[in-house]
């Protein structure tokens, strides 16, 4: 058994406390598939709050904290915590079907925070102007498409038009619905970052 | 519902380490070759994980039903053609073929995670992803599995408390902004009442980490993972 013999170094605080909030955020990530989602009207697809937690990610805790809260949802994932869609777990799911959608929340994550970094000297997202945050959600949900229906149509040998007619077209009305509910959360300015 | 179950069988008994390797060996061979020959090869050793782990196969595909769908839409949307001959056979195979080799690949990862308890999940990460990031991902993980619940409460809880105020009659985005903000603000007080207590406790860079060890059995298993990554180049 290897112990480790050196004296304890203590965690600093100014890491401490983003890194529980990015910890307990990956929770709410996986907590969100064990609680129903919200249906739409006349839609056979209901929304699932999973990627509203994904923008908060980015938007609230940074580029760095926010893609490492993802990390860890999906390391989480992987050693067995049932927080894929429907309840799934295991590291099989991030090389499956749906790996791209899974490996694009970091990076989108990522992206969100940088934006904000870039625009607000606090890194609040609450400085942005309502333009600048919906054209930095709708580019990090393009990329969320982009890699999903690309690895999609890898993995499961489909053409370009047939994984994105899979993997991206049945989905558009619930995340659009899911970036107004980001916006209305960012401009009601109730979270501290 | 797919999770960890305590058992006796080899599988619990093996290192994490030499399991993980396994699966990654497994997906990187199975991602790389679709031929019907592989495919057998792949689906024996798949029957081998299982039987190892003492896994139902219909436990574990009840648990995989949304991935099986889109596994089972995915060849029938490849065959489909605009015009005649209206249905491409060949495409249609292609497509089915590959779609088995994710379930095979998801079957292998669904071994481990009925055998391996996440004590020894954070172990295995801390131990193999080198210095603090290794650290913050092994205590995040442990954090993340503690947290679930509570989270998933706070998340009811607050469903609840819409419903009662005939919150359910408002409009999608209204509910959708709802749950989610008061989702982050509780998440976020209790992170900082967390980060309060880990400092209070002098949360460490350097944790004493329960015992992993390398036993007889792990070095086929370990040597098994190898070759598999290695077919994957051939």
């Amino acid at each position: 058994m290897a112990t480790d013999q050196h004296s304890v170094e203590l965690v600093d605080d100014d890491v401490v406390k983003p890194f529980a909030r990015a910890a307990v955020l990956a929770a709410l990530m996986a907590a969100t598939v064990f609680v129903g989602s919200i249906p739409i009207p006349f839609s056979p697809i209901s929304i699932s709050l999973g990627v509203i937690v994904v923008y908060l990610a980015g938007l609230y805790l940074g580029p760095y904290w926010g893609a490492f809260s993802l990390l860890l949802y999906l390391t989480a994932g992987a050693v067995g915590l049932p927080v894929f869609a429907e309840r799934a777990a295991g590291l099989g799911v991030l090389v499956g079907d749906s790996a791209g959608y899974l490996w694009s929340y970091p990076i989108a994550a990522l992206l969100i925070g940088a934006v904000v970094h870039w625009r607000s000297e606090t890194g609040d997202p609450a400085d942005l102007s309502r333009p600048a945050l919906v054209v930095t959600l709708l580019t990090a949900l393009t990329v969320i498409y982009l890699l999903g229906a690309a690895w999609l149509g890898y993995v499961l040998e489909l053409s370009t038009v047939k994984a994105l007619e899979l993997g991206v077209v049945p989905f558009i009305p619930g995340d659009l619905i899911k970036i107004a509910a980001v916006v209305a959360i960012v401009e009601a300015g109730r979270i501290t970052t | 519902m797919l999770t960890y179950e305590p058992d006796e069988s080899l599988a619990h008994r093996l290192d994490p380490r030499a399991k993980l390797a396994v699966q990654i060996g497994f997906a990187a061979t199975a991602l790389a070759h679709t031929t019907p020959r592989a495919l057998i090869a792949f689906s024996v050793l798949t029957a081998v994980a299982m039987a190892t782990a003492r896994l139902s196969l219909r436990r574990t595909l009840v648990s995989y039903r949304l991935a099986l769908v889109v596994l089972a839409l995915a060849p029938l949307l490849a065959g489909v053609t605009v015009g005649p001959p209206w249905f491409d056979r060949l495409a249609a195979v292609a497509s089915g073929l590959a779609s088995y080799r994710v379930l095979l690949i998801l079957l292998v990862s669904a071994a481990y995670v009925r055998s391996t308890p996440v004590r020894h999940s954070r172990a295995a990460i801390q131990r193999t992803i080198p210095g603090k990031p290794g650290q913050l991902l092994g205590v995040g993980v442990a954090l993340v599995f503690r947290f679930l619940p509570v989270l998933r409460g706070d998340l009811r809880t607050i469903r609840e408390a819409m419903a009662a105020r005939l919150g359910t009659e408002r409009s999608v985005v209204d509910r959708a902004s709802t749950v989610g903000m008061l989702g982050v603000t509780r998440a976020f007080d209790r992170a900082d009442r967390l980060s309060l207590a880990l400092r209070a406790r002098c949360f460490a860079w350097n944790p004493t980490l329960p015992a992993l060890a390398f036993s007889r059995v792990d070095y086929p298993v370990l040597g098994l993972a190898v070759v598999l990554a290695v077919s994957a180049f051939y």
